[in-house]
């Protein structure tokens, strides 16, 4: 049951306990996580679940699928390096502790 | 599972007149929100949901709230096809369709194309003046892109114009009259006949377009025919709507259209705030496959329920002054594009083609563009909602 740490952009962060297996976004969305839109369910289709990796953790969680890394030229707070689609990143006990920032804006 | 033709137990009982909804939906739709958040309305056989959270609730649940409607006048018209089906059955589809509206085939493939029927439409009546943008300008562009996108190069965009009014009429057919049965059989031939002819030859020379990707994803015929039938019935109205409604909003609001036109990364905010303001769609039908509380309404499983994203568009716990427009509201997620696996297909064609091509071509090549003061232009609908006409002068010169 990995932890997640959400730094919101008012400076507040949210720790939510998530199932191994589950995506990033799910675990965001059943907890209420603000700023996780999510529109399209975790389909890759829509852009709105971006987050930013924080950068001790970029290499664990590894780069964006082939899917991903189109839709994240299009997300609508600026793309970074540490830029992820949560819907795509999958939580395992290997990334308990995990700490992700949401930005300013999805949509 | 039968599907109940009444109000579920408990749920409140209000009546429209569907000729005022068309009208005007939103008084009724705000008196809902405030007195029965599920009510069920006889004329449309269907419980409406119509809070923001309620309809979010009910697109994050596809499991419970399904899209395979039984008796669906969609089903009627096109036959079994992506937006009827759920799950395991949907994402075939699904992924056999979307790649090329994805938004970076959208710039690569797809950009210069619509570039330049904007610009070839807008030659057409610059010389003249004055137009109607929505029968001159709007609906022509919008067809005429999604013959491209879709690959149906052996049809034009009066083709598909025609095609998609046909099969919207039947999607609205409650009255059950076989004149429009029989004009939308006719439209459904022709699809089925064109895209036939285009399945073979794409089948050999890939060409990046829908069909060409359902092809090669090893898409029966039959659902590629069905899945084109249902982009051409929503493809051609959604784009041609929202471009109407947020153009004829920038005419009444100078202040607005000179920021936007000074600063043109605000056209992005004013599609956003136009499809939620007035949502080119708005509602779509899900029954439930098991029983369900929703708005402290206990569904049974069969419960017929209309999501009423217009609605929830204009719920005032969520957007501040919902019946105004306004491009500078906070940013809260709209519901214009539904949510979920069913999440708008054609939301990023849109996008670029509306904001990013046909307003800022439109507002910087007629200059002087007005309202025309001789006319008036009224939006018409409650599933699909936009301007008849938009009457516009400028100077020809």
């Amino acid at each position: 049951m990995p932890i997640v740490i959400f730094q919101l952009p008012d400076g507040t962060e949210r720790k939510v306990t998530a199932e191994s297996g589950t995506a990033l976004m799910q675990a965001a969305v059943s907890n209420g996580v603000d700023g996780i839109v999510a529109e399209c369910g975790g389909n890759a289709s829509c852009a709105t679940c971006h987050v930013y990796v924080d950068e001790q953790h970029t290499a664990l969680v590894g780069p964006p699928n082939g899917v991903e890394e189109e839709m994240l030229d299009f997300t609508a707070a600026e793309r970074r390096a540490t830029s992820r689609l949560s819907c795509q990143v999958r939580l395992s006990d290997a990334l308990d502790g995990l700490v992700v920032h949401v930005p300013e804006e999805q949509v | 599972m039968s599907t109940p033709t009444t109000a579920a137990p408990g749920a409140p009982v209000v009546d429209f007149d569907l000729a005022q909804l068309r009208r005007d939906p939103y008084p009724a739709y705000a008196e809902l929100r405030r007195t029965a958040p599920l009510a069920w309305v006889p004329s449309v056989g269907r419980h409406l949901l119509t809070r923001y959270g309620d309809i979010v609730h009910a697109e994050k649940l596809p499991e419970v709230f399904s899209s395979r409607e039984q008796g669906s006048l969609l089903l009627r018209t096109v036959g079994p096809n992506l937006l009827r089906e759920d799950g395991a059955e949907h994402r075939l589809l699904r992924a056999g369709a979307e790649p090329p509206t994805r938004p970076r085939q959208v710039r690569d493939l797809w950009a210069d194309a619509f570039e330049k029927n904007a610009h070839d439409l807008l030659e057409r009546i610059a010389g003249r003046g004055e137009a109607d943008l929505v029968a001159d300008f709007a609906e022509p562009l919008a067809a005429a892109n999604l013959a491209l996108v879709l690959g149906l190069r052996n049809a034009t965009a009066d083709d598909i114009a025609e095609w998609s009014r046909a099969m919207m009429a039947a999607n609205g057919n409650y009255a059950d009259d076989p004149d429009v049965w029989l004009r939308a059989e006719r439209a459904t031939d022709a699809i089925e006949e064109a895209v036939a002819e285009i399945a073979g030859a794409v089948r050999r020379e890939p060409d990046g377009s829908v069909i060409s990707s359902m092809v090669h994803a090893d898409m029966a015929l039959s659902a590629i025919q069905n899945n084109v039938k249902v982009v051409i019935g929503g493809g051609v109205n959604e784009p041609r709507d929202v471009f109407g409604v947020g153009a004829q909003a920038l005419l009444n609001r100078p202040d607005v259209r000179d920021r936007v036109l000074a600063d043109p990364s605000l056209w992005k905010r004013v599609f956003e705030e136009t499809a939620r303001w007035v949502s080119p769609i708005g509602m779509y039908p899900r029954q439930l496959v098991q029983d369900h509380e929703i708005a402290g309404v206990a569904l049974p499983a069969g419960s017929r329920v209309a999501l009423v994203i217009a609605s929830g568009n204009r719920d005032e716990s969520v957007f501040e002054r919902a019946d105004e427009f306004d491009i500078d509201r906070p940013h809260r997620p709209h519901l214009a594009f539904g949510g979920g696996p069913h999440f708008c297909m054609g939301a990023w064609v849109a996008r670029h083609e509306v904001s990013g091509l046909a307003w800022p071509l439109v507002f910087s090549r007629l200059k002087g563009l007005r309202l025309d003061d001789g006319t008036e232009d009224h939006m018409e609908g409650w599933v699909f909602r936009g301007l008849t006409s938009l009457h516009v002068t400028w100077q020809a010169a």
